[in-house]
This record gives structure tokens, sequence and C-alpha cells, in this order.
């Protein structure tokens, strides 16, 4: 059995992201990555072995178990086809669980696509379920998130102009994004002055609600040395989840986001990240993660995460850009978020990702994380094997 | 076929299915199978590599459903992980995948949820794509009604037919503990029930059921530890079909075909019939005789012995009817199948399926010996 056989990104696709894609259906959105997947990787759909389908919960546009429904516009008639639900990280497991199909040695060319179209439904009240047994205080994924943005405020002695500071860069960074939801520069006036959401979380800090899709493609070596573009090599990948209810779980800098990190970086044979990754896609849907992600990815010691970004260390040109797309803040469509992370990371090192490439990126990294920040999946592409 | 990683079944544990668990939420029916499946492997958690899951928010009403059942799977501190909103029998597909990519050597598989928490005919109305046929009020029962008589048109079978094959079941099902339906009865009886969706009769599905099972996978050199009988995988395939009803022949199913064809294939095996018994993830009796058709299976023949179990029409819980199929081969193989074993079975076939009209199927091929040296 060879354990190391490899597997690449040869084909990238996205829809472009909006509030309200009242033009296509939820087969129609899916269609319009797929195509540009496989129209970038060279490939058509009879091509394809293998069909993995994530999204996040089945509520968010109320049809139960979709990829059975959209299987004909995936074109995954009389294929293997599995559907993957990790929760907001699962756009991101479910490139990895392509990269599975790809490492098993079965399947030469896996489509791994990931949508949401949130305007079907009302995603924040979808998110706020009234469980048995426990008091129904959350709405919204922001009402969960804020009280660990509180502590980590109070922990760290944040500043409170680093969470409007990282909203702001990252909208300038959406504006050479043309595929992003939102593209209009925020000042950090604007963003100060917006409501208050949920303490210490502003209207200005927030992502947004968005339709969207991505596809990758991925496949073996073999195919990747006669892909039409330079493909991008996964170095490594991994997926991990907690328990939601053990005693000591610090969802601040959760114990599964490091344990995630280091398989990662080992698989990849990175030492220091923060010198050997040139480029970061992380899951940030309420500004102030940044700053916290920085820490549990080990690119920062705790309490040095919002230093960096003081310093600007995450602009574009700086030392370590982070989310050069204008990653979650600028778009969300919940399920394909954490894949975008991933194919926002793989173009990067395939110097193909146009206004806002990072100069000389060999080295990315793709985050997502979800639930109660307890999943966390990962990927470390290279222009290189 | 290039040669694999011998991997078996070593674990299973099932909750017998019941209508409805009263007392218990859906994390406190598969923690007793979790802790089940890991004594009769002799470890403990920390010697699974991965862990795999198939469950599905909508029968739980509620978004994250799968997220509680982290806690009971054991997963503190964080394990490698992934979740399906499949079926079960599909998370065990790819925890074998996972094995296969030789990232792990051992995986735990989980399925979950109470179908009696909401009413199934409804929620998996929303299974239908929803501008031609979740619309017009379609629900599992009256898509099988269309299938069961397409089947009927092609093949002549008959309600008698149909009815002679539930009571073999049912008294199958009385056989076995697990079983919802343990009261045989005949097909004279099950022929007088009312139609539940003409031509199918209340007699001939299942009622509504709920369970919790854990299966636990391992590779060659792990497995012979942790099991005195491993049943080992020798080939699975699995394919989806098109959704739309008026777009497959429903009287066949194109899908459990062509995956049985790959799965034998990978097995080194010329026919389903040469296998000891086969247990098939069918909720209706036409779905049953598609199957067999499909997969060249004699349904009125005794060997290979069909659905020992009972098959799901003496239990049919929700997103693991599919794993359990893989269970009660692992117990048929492994001499654990107790008062419905079927004597001196070396070979196995088990399959699974999800959606509407046999939508998706995956199927494995297990014997006692290993397939690859």
């Amino acid at each position: 059995m060879d354990v190391s056989r490899q597997a690449a990104v040869l084909g990238v696709g996205q829809t472009q992201h909006a509030s309200r894609r009242a033009d296509v259906s939820i087969a129609g959105l899916v269609r319009e990555a797929v195509d540009r997947a496989l129209l970038d990787a060279g490939l058509e759909h009879r091509d394809i072995d293998a069909v993995v389908v994530g999204k996040a919960p089945d509520m968010l546009e109320g049809v139960m178990q979709p990829e059975q429904f959209l299987a004909g516009a995936l074109g995954a008639h009389l294929k293997p086809l599995i559907r993957v639900h990790t929760a907001g990280s699962v756009g991101a497991s479910t490139a990895l669980a392509a990269v599975t199909h790809v490492r098993s040695g079965l399947f030469e060319r896996v489509l791994a696509v990931a949508f949401e179209k949130q305007s079907e439904g009302n995603a924040m009240w979808a998110l706020s379920p009234n469980l048995p047994f426990m008091q129904p205080i959350v709405a919204g994924a922001g009402g969960y998130f804020a009280p660990y943005v509180r502590a980590y405020i109070a922990r760290t002695k944040c500043p409170p102009h680093i969470g409007p500071m990282t909203a702001v860069n990252a909208r300038e960074n959406g504006g050479r994004n043309e595929y992003a939801h939102l593209r209009e520069p925020m000042t950090l006036d604007d963003v100060m002055n917006s409501p208050v959401l949920w303490d210490p979380i502003r209207y200005g800090e927030t992502c947004p609600s968005s339709d969207g899709a991505c596809a990758l493609v991925i496949g073996s070596e073999d195919v990747a040395r006669r892909t039409p573009h330079k493909p991008a090599w996964i170095r490594s990948g991994a997926s991990y989840a907690e328990a939601m209810w053990a005693p000591g779980r610090d969802q601040v800098s959760p114990r599964a986001g490091k344990m995630c990190a280091k398989a990662v970086y080992d698989g990849a044979g990175i030492k220091n990240p923060w010198k050997e990754i040139d480029t970061a896609e992380i899951y940030v849907p309420f500004a102030w993660f940044e700053a916290m992600w920085l820490e549990n990815l080990g690119f920062c010691d705790v309490g040095e995460g919002w230093k960096a970004i003081d310093r600007g260390e995450q602009k574009m040109g700086a030392h370590l850009p982070i989310n050069p797309s204008g990653g979650v803040l600028c778009t969300n469509p919940i399920g394909a978020s954490g894949m975008l992370r991933l194919g926002e990371a793989a173009l990067q090192v395939m110097g193909r990702a146009g206004a806002h490439q990072v100069d000389g990126a060999k080295t990315a990294l793709g985050h997502a994380y979800g639930g109660g920040s307890q999943y966390f999946a990962m990927w470390v592409v290279s222009d290189e094997r | 076929m290039a040669s694999l990683r011998n991997v078996a079944v070593v674990g299973f544990a099932q909750a017998p299915i019941v209508a409805r668990d009263a007392h218990r939420i859906a994390t406190e029916m598969l923690y007793g199978q979790v802790r089940a499946a890991l004594d009769q492997c002799g470890v403990e958690r920390d010697a699974i590599d991965f862990q795999a899951a198939g469950s599905a928010d909508y029968l739980d009403g509620r978004p994250f459903g799968f997220v509680a059942a982290l806690d009971v799977m054991g997963s503190w501190p964080a394990k490698p992980d992934l979740h399906l909103e499949m079926d079960a029998s599909f998370a065990a597909y790819y925890a074998w995948l996972r094995i296969q990519a030789g990232d792990s050597d051992t995986a735990l598989v989980c399925g979950y949820g109470k179908t009696s928490e909401g009413e199934p005919d409804r929620v998996l109305n929303l299974q239908l794509d929803p501008y031609y046929q979740a619309a017009i009020g379609l629900d599992p029962t009256s898509t099988a009604a269309l299938q069961a008589s397409a089947w009927m048109a092609r093949s002549g079978a008959t309600d008698r037919q149909l009815a002679a094959l539930a009571a073999r079941r049912r008294a199958a099902g009385a056989r076995n503990a697990d079983a919802q339906l343990r009261e045989p009865t005949t097909a004279d009886e099950l022929a007088k029930t009312p139609w539940a969706v003409e031509p199918l009769r209340q007699g001939y599905l299942p009622p509504v059921g709920e369970s919790a099972v854990c299966l636990i996978l391992a590779a060659e050199g792990k497995a012979e530890k942790m099991c005195d009988r491993p049943a080992w995988i020798r080939g699975v395939d699995q394919r989806i079909e098109l959704q739309t009803l008026g777009g497959r022949d429903l009287s066949r199913s194109a899908g459990a075909k062509l995956a049985t064809e790959r799965a034998l294939a990978m097995a080194g095996l010329a026919r389903a019939a040469d296998v000891d018994v086969v247990e098939l993830c069918a909720t209706t009796p036409a779905e049953e005789l598609i199957l067999c058709e499909a997969m060249g299976l004699d349904a009125a023949g005794s060997r290979p012995a069909i659905n020992p179990s009972g098959g799901p029409l003496v239990g049919n819980p929700v997103m693991m009817a599919g794993l359990i199929r893989l269970g009660e081969a692992f117990r048929q193989l492994a001499g654990r199948a107790d008062g419905h074993g079927v004597a001196g079975a070396r070979r196995a076939i088990a399959h699974g399926a999800q959606g509407h009209c046999l939508q998706q199927n995956v199927v494995w091929v297990l014997g006692d010996e290993r397939r690859w040296t």
C-alpha cells in the first residue's frame, strides 16, 4: 500500500456571490461553479469518477439532502457520490473528502462541490434552534460566538480597534476579488459607527448572508502532471472535531484547532508556519476571529495575534497576507465558505488569483471551522510536490 | 484491480429497533452502542484512528443535530472526523476509503437519529426536488407505490406474491432480537390489510422505527486482534442515480446493478448468487424483488439466504437501516447472528440504500478470508 499517494487541485470554480441570486435555481447556482471548475481543469463531466457534495444545514434552503435532486445537475448519474455536513467547516471537509477519494487509489479525478443559497430561507433563524432542555438564548451564529470574542478580548487585552481594522482590510481585499459579494470599501469610522449586533460584534464586523457555490477538481499525481494549468499540490490536509460538552474545553482557542493545525503542518513538513507559509485563507465570519485564529493556528503566540494585526502584518504585501480574497467577511455562502478558503489558497500557489494574487506565493494554508468552534478542516497547498 | 488493503468489520452493536424510545434522546441511544462495540473489540476509544457518522438534520428537526453525537463518540480530545448527511452505510464506505488512503487503520462508524420525533412521510417529502416533485405532496410511501406499480406491470408480480414475501420476512424477524416486528404472521393476514398506497398494503411496509448503531472497521494487522472472526471486505461500490421519478425506469435499479457488478469484480466473484447470505436494504417487498433482479439473485431460492434478519420490512430506522445490513452480514460471518444465523455462512453481500425509489445504493461483498495477499 502506497500511503504517500499524492493529490492535487486541477481546477477551481466559483460563482458570482450575491445576497440573492434570483437568476438561478439551486441547481443553476451549483452548476455555475461546477462548469467553471471543469473548464479550468480542461475536463468534462464524463471524466469525473466520483462526486463529493457539501453544504451546511439543509434547513437553510428547506430541502432535505438536496444533493439527491442535484445528482443530475452535478453529472453524478450512476457515479459514486457522498454528501458531507460538518457545520461551517463543511466546504473544507468536503474538499478533503475528495482528496481521500483520490488518495485511496480508486479514483483519478474527483469533483468536490459546496454551496449555499441562503436567500431561499432565513439563515439566522435556521441557526437558532429551540432545543429541549436548553434556553433559547442564541440569535444566529453571532449570538453564539460573541461571548468567546469577549473572552479573547479579556484574556489578551485586545484593544477595541482590532475588529474594525480587520473588517476594513477584508473589504479592501474583497474589492480586488471579482467574485466577492461585498466589495465596497469601508473606513474604520464606518465600522466603529455601525450598530453593535452582539456585543462586541458590530454590524460592520459581520459576514454577509450570500448565495454562492464553489467547486474543485481534485486529481491524482498522474493526472496532475498532464493538466493544462499548473496544479496546486496538496501537501497535507486534516479534519478534526471535538466534543461539545467536554469539561475544560476552550472555545477561544480550541484544542481541536491546534491538533488539526499540527497534523497539517507535520504532514507538510512545516516547522514554523509564520516563516514557511506565504499566505493564508482562514475562516473569519466575525472580524475578531482573525486575531484568535492567528494564535490558534500557531502563527502567533497567545496574546500576540491582535498585535500582528495591529502592525498590519496581515495586509497585502506584508509578511503574511490573510484572506487576500476578502474572505468570509466579504462572501459567506455558508456551506461553500470553507471550500472557497481552500480553493483561494490553491489559486494563490497556482499563481492565478488575479487582482488579489500574493506575489510569489508558493505555500498557502486554507482553513475552516464550524459548530461551536469544534470542527476544523485545513490543507496546505504548494506550487511543488 | 490494484491491490487494496484488507479491511474487516470487527464489531457491531445495535439498539433494538423500537417505534419510539420515549426516555432517551438520540445520543443516549447511541452511547451504549459505541461502548458495546468497543467492548466487543476489547479496546478503548484511543485505539480508533478515525470516526465517521451518518444522520440527517431533518429527522432531528434542527440544524447540527450530529454535533451532539461527537460527545458520545468519544471525541475528546479531538478526533479525525467526518459526518455525512446520509445513511450511515455511506459513512462506512467513506471510512473504508480513509483506511485505503493509509491515513487510518481503524474507524468507528455511527448511525443515529430519532425517526419518531417527526412525521417521516412529511419529512422525507422534502428530499424531493422542491420545484416539481416535493410540491405535489409525494411522500416515500407514494413514491414506493409508483415503483411497486412499475415492477408489477413489467414482471407480472401479484399482490399475493408481495404478501408472501412480506410474510417470509416477518417470520425471519421473529428470530431476530433487534427487529421491531417480531410477531410472525401469514400472507393471508397481510393481504387483508388496507392499502397504504395501492399497490402497497400497510402490512407490507415497516412501521416507523428508531435505533442507534455503531460498527468498527479495522485493517489487517489490527483486525485479527480485535475480533476472532473478522468479516473481511472483499469488494464495495456505490452509485447514485437521477432523482427525477419520470427520468428513470423505476422497475429497475440500474445503480444497484452497477454497484453489484463493480463490487463483485473487486471481490473476484463471478456472481452474487455465489454468496451464502444477502442483506438487502429494501423497505417494500417490490424493492426487494427489484434488487434481486438487479443483483442476479433468486428471490424465491433458499441459497443465498436473503434477509435472514427480516431486513427493513421488520424494522426500518431511517439513516441507519443500510449500516444495519452491513452489521448483519458481519454477525452472520462472525457467528454472532444467534437465532437468525445461517449455518456455514462464509460469504455475504450487504446492501445499503437511501433516497426515494432506491436512488442511491452501496453494495458490500464480505468473506471470512482476506481478499488481497
